[in-house]
């Protein structure tokens, strides 16, 4: 026969030539017989003509001992020859493939398909082995997509559409899954250095290739999770960035940014990433146990200055930024504690920048957290109203009695909604209580029932003072300040326990507000005598005539919001956990009300899911409350089952 | 129309029946006969001819063909059949495969 007898090359051609002539024929056959082909074949079981054809084609062409082997042998030499770069006949190819799927499926799947399979697994196997000893992780990755998607190619051009799946199956079995965790751990070039270069295409081609295999994904995934938390970890523990609270946070959001990024633009925004980033992020940040208070000091930085020339949309980006990352944080309490009194500080001393700005975050918190946690905070903002028309209403009753005396600004602030402090006052000069005693007559003529209190530790006064050289100054300085440089009026020489004693300012502040005063550059309103850095309950200060400034208005060291000190630190931590025992208790009571009986482990469960919105309660503390409300008879123990708890009404 | 278009039919008597192509192959076996790749007469001068139709029947089945193409656009017609011719027209049809 003329296609066993064809050499080299032109076999395929010859088949090809033939397998036409003997369809060409086969078709004519079978509309000559169409009649038959309807009516007598179905009624007597026979095989249709073409059916027939094609089996006798089969067996007696391509089912004969040499071309089979030949036929099988050539095909599979021409892909191969195809994948090492040469061009073949896709023509031909396609039509012998798609005359051995017109043979049947099961022609195409033994004769071609299944060694087809065979021989690629192969090749590509020597292939990944041979790439990844001389390629880096993101060439080699760059590789298998070409292969996969030549592979794909080939399928369209000239195999059948089903083969497709198998094909690609093959390629990523043997150069992805089975390279993936060498991959991912590559040295210099693995996920862990795409992820710190920011390599957003290999990044992206991983993440694509990966996601054809089992577990790929998980893998990327995993190692991305144990990277950021290794990172995250160093970066809240090192004790450097401790140091500037401002910058500890720009760089947990830097951090959030970058992989935000990543997963955005190379992982597709994958929701199994954005969890991943999450919950990394919610582990290092608590590990952390300052981050709260950090975050409002950063908060506290950017609404003091850091927002100033910026467009609102900016400051809204920020402030959702610090959302985030307020997000993660377990203890959200105590961020509320140090917001609080950073919020008090801003508000007192009119640092705050944009009022939009604080109130835009308080609505963020709110819908974060509820309106348990903020009613506080707007209280805050209230009394600031309310105190400025109060302040209008006093100087419209009294201002003609006041005359030329010092002009007062009060904020009434209520109790409960302001961080508590220490109430202790320092005596204010003459002419400024006389102005108080007024006003406070004034306030509790027209609010009966109500107590004033002055926090002098928290205002601010500016002064007009006069020095040696005749040159006038108006100085921005605090309270307690005030009273010390109101004092050298009448004396150019004090000694540091005249002060004290004059002032009666507790002793922690005066010294700080002593060093301000006169060891300041360029702001030393008093000279020290010794000269020193520190301020000793010895020291001697005098006013110092030679003070110079450029300016007319000096503003003097006003007590910036700063890290809180060790056993500052200390004090806001206790009280934050007294705080949180009524809140525990609380909770107990609701649960157990609605329950009436329930165990030690499903209180404790139910406590811990209640408050999670705001801090992340202590199982023993839970159990101390429980023993304390026990105490007071709002539970008792069932006298069968010491574990039951019932609800006493 | 143009020639390409149209297929003529002949019945047993000689008569010439000049039709649509696509009225035609309604008919299975006539649209086989003028597709085939295999250059048949028939498909070469759009002549077929029915040694075994008589022309009323012929005509029936060519009334028949339009009356299909427009039925399939959706119009609902009665096609109405003389019983006498119910037999040959049954015959036919199973020839023609319609």
């Amino acid at each position: 026969m003329s296609i066993e007898a064809s050499q080299g090359s032109l076999f395929l051609e010859e088949l090809d030539r033939k397998w036409a002539e003997h369809n060409k024929a086969l078709q004519m056959i079978r509309d000559i017989l169409m009649y038959m082909d309807r009516t007598f074949i179905p009624s007597t079981h026979k095989t249709p003509v073409h059916e027939l054809g094609l089996n006798l084609w089969r067996d007696n062409i391509v089912h004969t001992m040499k071309i089979q082997m030949r036929l099988k042998d050539t095909l599979l030499e021409l892909v191969q020859r195809e994948r090492g770069g040469e061009v073949i006949n896709r023509g031909l190819m396609r039509n012998v493939v798609k005359m051995l799927m017109d043979l049947g499926s099961s022609v195409y799947q033994e004769d071609f398909e299944k060694p087809f399979l065979v021989v690629s697994a192969d090749f590509y196997r020597g292939e990944s082995q041979l790439f990844i000893e001389c390629c880096d992780c993101g060439e080699y990755l760059k590789k298998a997509e070409k292969r996969l998607n030549e592979e794909i190619e080939r399928v369209s051009h000239y195999l059948d559409a089903k083969s497709e799946v198998k094909i690609t199956n093959v390629v990523e079995k043997e150069m992805i899954e089975s390279q993936m965790n060498r991959l991912v751990h590559m040295e210099n070039s693995g996920l862990i250095n795409m992820l710190m270069d920011d390599k957003y295409e290999d990044l992206g081609r991983m993440y694509n290739l990966f996601r054809r295999v089992p577990n790929g994904l998980s893998l990327i995934r995993d190692v991305m999770t144990s990277h950021i938390r290794e990172m995250g970890k160093q970066l809240v523990t090192d004790p450097e960035r401790l140091k500037d609270p401002v910058d500890f946070v720009q760089r947990l959001l830097d951090v959030r940014d970058k992989h935000d990024k990543i997963i955005n633009l190379a992982f597709n925004n994958d929701k199994m990433f954005q969890n991943a980033l999450n919950s990394s992020f919610e582990y290092f940040i608590n590990l952390n146990s300052r981050s709260p208070e950090f975050m409002s000091l950063f908060v506290d930085d950017k609404l003091r200055k850091g927002l100033k020339g910026v467009s609102e949309e900016d400051v809204e980006i920020v402030l959702d930024k610090v959302m985030m990352l307020f997000r993660y944080l377990q203890e959200k309490d105590i961020f509320e504690k140090y917001y609080k009194q950073h919020l008090a500080k801003r508000l007192l001393s009119n640092k705050s920048v944009s009022e939009d700005a604080e109130r835009s975050l308080i609505l963020k918190l709110k819908t974060e957290c509820g309106y348990q946690f903020t009613s506080k905070l707007e209280g805050m903002f209230t009394d600031m109203k309310t105190s400025d028309d109060t302040m209008k209403g006093f100087y419209a009753a009294m201002g003609h009695e006041l005359g030329d005396g010092p002009t007062l600004g009060v904020h009434v602030l209520t109790t409960g909604s302001w961080p508590t402090q220490s109430t202790t006052t320092c005596n204010l000069p003459s002419e400024i209580l006389n102005v108080c005693c007024k006003f406070k007559a004034y306030y509790l003529g027209t609010h009966s029932g109500r107590r004033l209190t002055w926090q002098t530790n928290m205002g601010s006064a500016d002064i007009k003072a006069t020095f040696g050289r005749g040159q006038k100054h108006e100085l921005n300085v605090s309270t307690y300040q005030m009273c010390v440089l109101m004092l050298f009026n009448n004396r150019d020489g004090l000694s540091y326990r005249e002060i004290e004693q004059a002032t009666e300012i507790p002793s922690l502040d005066l010294k700080r507000c002593l060093q301000s005063l006169a060891c300041a550059r360029g702001k030393n309103v008093l000279r020290k005598e010794p000269m020193s850095k520190d301020i000793g309950e010895d020291d001697t200060f005098f006013f110092n005539d030679k003070f110079a400034s450029k300016f007319y208005k000096v503003k003097i060291g006003t007590v910036v919001a700063q890290k809180e000190s060790e056993p500052e630190k200390q004090e806001t931590r206790q009280k934050v956990e007294e705080d949180r025992k009524p809140q525990i208790e609380a909770a107990i009571v609701r649960i157990m009300k609605a329950r009436r009986v329930l165990d030690h482990n499903n209180i404790v469960a139910e406590v811990t899911k209640q408050l999670q919105l705001r801090f992340l309660p202590n199982p023993v503390v839970i159990k101390k409350r429980i023993e304390s409300l026990i105490e007071r008879e709002f539970l008792e123990r069932d006298k069968e089952d010491r574990k039951l708890y019932r609800y006493l009404a | 129309m143009k020639k390409e278009d149209t297929v003529k039919l002949i019945s047993a008597e000689g008569f010439e029946f000049i039709i649509d192509k696509n009225a035609a192959m309604v008919s299975q076996t006539i649209r086989n006969m003028l597709t085939s790749p295999g250059g048949f007469a028939e498909t070469e001068h759009r002549e077929v001819t029915f040694p075994e139709i008589s022309t009323p029947i012929l005509e029936k089945i060519c009334q028949y063909f339009y009356w299909s193409l427009q039925y399939a656009s959706g119009k609902e017609t009665e096609f109405y059949i003389e019983p006498e011719l119910t037999l040959e027209l049954m015959m036919a049809a199973n020839y023609l495969h319609t």
